[in-house]
Formats: structure tokens, sequence, C-alpha cells
């Protein structure tokens, strides 16, 4: 039988370490399908958004309540989110953890890094459509944190929101970005890092002569698994989204006093920007908001470079000795980014 | 590992399954809900889904029929939301819009009920400047009583207001402050005694129960408006207890009037027949009880109608109108709680401010009618003039009337 598209997509056989949960943790194909469920959710919803001020947080309402089965596609599209950022970050986790990083796949690394930065992009551009009462301490503090950036700040504040107060031209930028300016980038980029994993070989396992099974599977049976594993995170997902709504708030009013008014009242950033509003209670919104977190975004992205390069053997070992510092590190990271979303969720 | 085709197609039907039951789960989740119920109020024109729960309520008032206001245009809330917590979340004071702190954008938004003096729409700014919201002259009082201000004149009420087109001399009253008092009886005044004016919650028991605001006296029942406000409304404050000024506290009533006439006034009080048998507002006027847009200094200084109003005295006959205008408050006035059918050419009584005692009229006889506002009752009366009165024309308040025509319990 001559494969189908969807097997042709696929090498015809790996080998059998490759495709292991356990080696996996299956994070990067949860990731291709989530956005392909946001791709289709995203587009139902284009349907019935409107993103002009006035009408925005009522088109979400209409939406939630009003259209056939549209508040379920909105928390489709909303827990596919939140979730896509977490199965990201557990993929890099994986990614530092068992050296697969190294040679040749430095350059992966960085397209993989920078689609994990345009996916909480999105997360927050999305977040900020909503545009009811609850969105304004992120929409102020987002924007007004780009402009503290000396020299370019204003630069890059007029492309985000487009000059004016946020309030005025800066739901059409957000929702431009969202759709077009950020999406397209994340397809791309998403189709190259694929194309890439094939290219270096796969998914990194130890060299031929340092692996105890040199079993391998045919692509039937990686798409077999492929699909019983959507339907389990499709049926989890379904499960989530017709239990536990996205959350919405009345609509906001959009002037800049009622939005730093509503600002003050709900001064809460979404989740995965917890830790970076926690910082900014520290002190100096360029310091804290912007070179702290870029800093931290540096260092991950320069790990493949600058600490020794692992051993052979062990690239795709969970924990190799050979990449300790690079564990750290990363580990470090993780560890101070959760304590302080934990902290700023305890205020 | 390679899984068996057989097995892969076992496990792909039980998997189906089980996603075919979470979407029956979802679809069975989303029919649970009622189906949503539009209505599009024409003044607004924006629909909005508040009956889909809120069906059961009584039409609010002839005059702010659904069909035109909605619900929307006067307590706000989300109207296209089914969720009850955002549906109210954004509601204007609570279950109550026309509390004082919202009610300029509830009542009195689109110039309904807020405007100019000219076209007597300026409802609110009366009502946000009477004694009623005020408080003025209890807090001048004690005040006065215990040092903290030189003479009886005004200088603040329960919220600051300002008037600047003042007829009264009282341009401003400052916000009161009682925790901030350097005496303990003016701070006991402000925690036990500041429960009686239209920004206050009432206090608590059934016969002090009323809303804040404007639904203080003109909602009698839930979720209506009325303009017909009987007795017992008034009743909520102005009848319920007495305060002792050396303890500062409010005693309330104990007895429980079983009559009308026990009811009505407490036992050390005079009253004539009329005062117990019509409604307040049979007699004090709009102006009297809802303000006349000036700051004034106490109740007395606004309060103005006496027995010789509707009775006149030996030497004049009490003050009438003609009504040759078809745009006569008057009209209006009859038109809002139509218990009487006025007609151009009709001649009713006024005060001597002018205002309108439009559910009364003069019979051809030189007698007079009244049509109770609340109770629909009919009455008629006589004027003083031509009578066996012994009244002295410089005495007419309502203790000399009293003297004679008080009726004993």
């Amino acid at each position: 039988m001559r494969p189908s598209f969807f097997h042709h997509l696929h090498p015809p056989t790996i080998p059998a370490d490759q495709a292991r949960w356990r080696h996996t943790l299956g994070a990067g194909g949860t990731a291709v399908f989530l956005m392909l469920i946001l791709g289709v959710t995203g587009i139902l919803e284009m349907f019935y958004y409107i993103p002009t001020p006035e009408e925005a947080a009522l088109s979400v309402q209409t939406i939630t309540y009003h259209v056939p089965f549209g508040g379920f596609i909105r928390n489709l599209h909303y827990w596919s989110a939140q979730i896509l950022l977490i199965v990201s970050a557990i993929h890099l986790l994986r990614v530092v953890f068992t050296a697969a990083y190294s040679h040749p796949r430095r350059f992966n690394y960085l397209l993989g890094l920078a689609l994990f930065v345009l996916s909480i992009l999105l997360d927050f551009t999305g977040y900020i459509l909503r545009w009811d009462v609850d969105i304004c301490y992120p929409l102020l503090t987002g924007t007004n944190l780009i402009k503290t950036i000396p020299f370019i700040g204003d630069f890059f504040h007029r492309l985000a929101i487009g000059g004016g107060e946020a309030c005025s031209t800066g739901l059409l930028r957000m929702y431009v970005w969202h759709i077009f300016g950020l999406t397209l980038p994340i397809i791309i980029l998403g189709i190259w890092h694929a194309f890439r994993v094939r290219r270096d070989g796969g998914i990194a396992v130890p060299p031929p002569q340092a692996r105890t099974d040199n079993a391998r599977i045919s692509r039937n049976e990686l798409v077999r698994r492929e699909v019983l594993a959507m339907f389990i995170v499709g049926i989890a997902l379904i499960l989530l989204s017709s239990s536990v709504p996205a959350p919405i708030a009345p609509a906001m009013d959009s002037t800049p006093a009622a939005i730093r008014e509503a600002a003050s009242q709900s001064a809460k950033a979404p989740w995965f920007f917890l830790w970076v509003q926690q910082m900014l209670k520290w002190g100096d919104p360029f310091i804290f908001g912007i070179v702290i977190p870029f800093g931290i975004l540096i260092l991950v992205a320069i790990i493949p470079y600058i600490f020794p390069k692992p051993a052979d053997s062990d690239i795709g070992t969970w924990f190799p000795k050979s990449n300790r510092l690079a564990q750290i590190t990363m580990g470090l990271v993780s560890l101070i980014v959760i304590l302080l979303t934990l902290l700023a969720n305890a205020n | 590992m390679q899984t068996k085709p057989s097995t892969f197609h076992f496990l792909l039907f039980i998997i189906s399954g089980l996603l075919l039951v979470t979407l029956s789960l979802v679809w069975w989740n989303s029919s649970r809900h009622p189906a949503p119920i539009p209505l599009t109020p024409t003044l607004s024109g924006e629909t909005e889904y508040c009956i889909t729960c809120h069906a059961d309520l009584p039409e609010i008032s002839a005059s702010h029929p659904v069909e035109t206001f909605g619900c929307v245009s006067c307590h706000g809330g989300e109207r296209l939301a089914l969720n009850a917590d955002l549906a109210h979340s954004a509601m204007r004071g609570g279950a109550n819009p026309s509390d004082l702190s919202v009610v300029e954008t509830s009542c009195g938004g689109s110039n309904c009920h807020s405007g100019s003096e000219a076209d007597d729409r300026h409802h609110i700014q009366r009502v946000t400047t009477s004694v009623q919201s005020t408080y003025a002259g209890a807090i001048s009082n004690i005040l006065f009583t215990f040092g903290a201000q030189p003479d009886l004149t005004a200088r603040f009420g329960i919220a600051a207001v300002t008037d600047e087109n003042t007829k009264t001399g009282i341009t401003s009253l400052q916000a009161f402050d009682p925790v901030s008092a350097n005496h303990p009886s003016i701070q006991k005044f402000g925690e036990e005694c500041l429960t009686c004016h239209l920004h206050a919650e009432p206090r608590e028991g059934e016969a002090f129960a009323r809303e804040t605001g404007c639904a203080a006296c003109h909602s009698t029942e839930t979720h209506t408006l009325t303009t017909a406000i009987s007795y017992t409304q008034c009743n909520a404050c102005h009848n319920r207890g007495n305060y002792d000024l050396r303890t500062m506290t409010f005693i309330e009533r104990t007895d429980h009037a079983t009559t009308r006439l026990q009811d009505y006034y407490q036992p050390i009080a005079q009253f004539t027949q009329c005062e117990y048998t019509l409604d307040c507002v049979d007699c004090h006027t709009r102006s009297e009880v809802m303000g006349d847009g000036d700051i004034h200094n106490d109740q007395a200084s606004i309060e103005y109608v006496q027995c010789k109003t509707c009775h006149g005295t030996l030497d004049e006959l009490p003050r009438t109108k003609k009504l040759t205008d078809p745009n006569d408050i008057a009209f209006t006035l009859a038109f809002l709680n139509p218990v009487v059918e006025l007609k151009l050419g009709d001649t009713i009584l006024v005060t001597e401010k002018g205002e309108p005692l439009w559910n009364t009229r003069v019979l051809p006889d030189g007698t007079y009618e009244m049509i109770g506002k609340a109770t629909k009752q009919y009455f008629t009366f006589n004027p003083v003039m031509g009578s066996a009165c012994e009244q002295k024309p410089d005495e007419q308040e309502s203790h000399y009337c009293h003297e004679c025509h008080a009726v004993e319990k």
C-alpha cells in the first residue's frame, strides 16, 4: 500500500527509542496538536469577534453565551493556549535535561525557543483581546514596560499598540498581532522546526554504537501512536473545556482614565507573567520588567553555546553527567520563575 | 515494539467511543441551560437577555414599560451575559439603581430625571439638596446643642453638596464626619442616629424596611415605582419611634397598631381627622417632600403647607387656579397617578407658592373635593370663611386648629 499524505510526513522508520513516551514526554507532538486546535477554534471565533473598543467585550460575550457551542469553542481555545505554554516549557526542559540541544541541533534549539516566546506573546495578545476590566492592568503595564527601554522604547511601543493611548489604537494592533503578526511567524518557524528535527537526524538519541536497543518502528506505527495520543489529549481537553469556563469579566470603558481605574481595581497579570509582576514590585520597571526577563531569555538561548559540549554518548539520555552545568542553570531558572509566580499568587 | 493492527483498531474503537461520550456530555451540558430570551428595548435598541431569568418580575411602572426601557438602561449590568455573576457584576447600586451614589447615571441618565429647573427635570438635584437627603437640620441641632457650632445654621450634610443658584442663602454643605467630632454625644449621634436619610440603609426590622435613594419613597413593593405613596411608606422613617437625646439612642415603638387611627400618630401627638384619614402626600407637596432644588436649613424651613392651604382663613378663601394651559404641570401629575380626570377649565386648589393640589377641585357650590392619591377615596370639604370658626387671622399653625379640631384616641 502506498503511504498516505499523513504517513508521508513521517520517515519510513525511526529508532524505537525516539518514540518512547518516557524519552520525549510527548511534549512536542502535543504542542503541534494544540496549535492545530488553536488554529481551528481561533478561526471559528473570528467569525464573531469584533476588534473595536466598543464591541470587543460584547462580542466575546456573544461568542460565550449566544453562539451555539461558542462558549465551548472559546473554552477549547483558552485551555489549548494555556496548556500549550506548559507543554512547551516541559518540551524545553526535556531538551535541556537530555542534552538534546547539542550539535547539530543548536540552531533548532533557538528555533524552538523562538516558538516558545511567540506562544507566550500569542497568549498575552489573546488575553488582551477580551477587552474587559480584568485586562486593563496587563495592557497598561505590558505596553508601558516597552516604553521604558532607552532609545528604541517609543518605537516598539508604537509598533505594539500604534501610537496613541492603549485604549484607542491598541485593540486593533493587538488583534492584528494575534491573528497575523505572531501567528504567521509561528506557523513558518513551526514548520521549519519540524523540518529541522528530521534534517538533524530525528529526536535526539545516543549514536547507534551507544544504544542498548537498536529496534526500529515503522511510520505506520508512529502514526498510530500519534492518533491515539491525539485522541487522549483531545478527550482531556474536551472534558476540561466543558467543565471549567475560560475567564470573562464585565466590559470596560475604553477611556484612558477608566482603564487606569480598572487597572488599579484588578491589578493582576495573566498567570504566565505573574513572575514578572512580582519583580516589578521591587523597583525600576526597566531593570525588573525588561532587563532581567530578557537576560533570562538570553541565558537560556545561549545554553548550547557557552557550556561544554555534552559527550556524544550522553545525547538523548536523562540528566547525563557531562551536561551538569546546563541542567543546573535551567533548573535554577525554572525554580526562580515558579517561586516568583507562587509568591505573586500568594499576595 | 510494534502494536498489532488489530490491537490498534481495538484501541481506536474504544477511544473513539470515549470521544463520543465526552462530546455528548458537551452537548448535554449546553442543552441544560434555558433558551435565552432576547428583548430589544426601543429606547436603546440594544438587545439584552435579562428576562431569560427575570421574566417573573412585575413591570416597574406604567411610565417605564419594559418594551421601551428594558432592564439595562436603569440597572446597568452585562446585557448579553447568561452567567449570573457576570450579568450582575456591573449593576448600578446592586439591586437598587436609584441609590444616590449611582442615581445620576441610572434615573438621571439621558436627562430623564436630571436636568434644568426650567424644564422641571431637576428631580435628582432636588432630592440630593433636600433635607431628606442632607439631614442638615438634625446635624446642626446636635452640633449646636453640644457646643460644636455657635448657632443653628446648617453647615454639614450627610454628603457634601453645593447649590450655586441658592435662594436660601446656603450655598454648600460639607460632609458630616461624626467620627472626628470632639464630643462623645456627637460621635454617638453618628453611630446611632444616621439611618434616617436617603443615603442610608434602614434600621433592621420589618417596620423600617425601605430602599435607599428614590426607591425609599417611590418603591412600595418589590420592583415597582409609584407616585401613589401611602402613609405606611412614610412611616418607615417618620413614625417608628423616638430619639432619646440624653443617651443618643433611638427607641422603637413597641405598640402594635391595629387601626389606622392608632398607627398614624403616637400617643402624645394631636391630630385632626384629615391628618389620619388622608395620606401624607395628599397635603404635602412635591417641593416640600422632595426638595425644591435649594439647600434648606432644616425641615421647618421647607415645610409650608398648613390647614389654611386647603381651608383658607376667616378672611380669605384658599387659593385656586383655573386650568387653561394644556401643558400645565397639574395635568402631568394627574397623568402619572391617574386618580382623577382633570380637564381644561377645571379649577383646582394651589398652595401659597403656586404648587398645584391637582387631586382637588372646586365644586360649583363653592365647596371642594379631593381624591386620595394612594387610596382613591373621595372627600369633600368646606372653607373656613363663612363658618363659625373663631380662629384669629395671625394664628394659623396647626396647633391652633388642633385646639378645637383634634380627635382624641
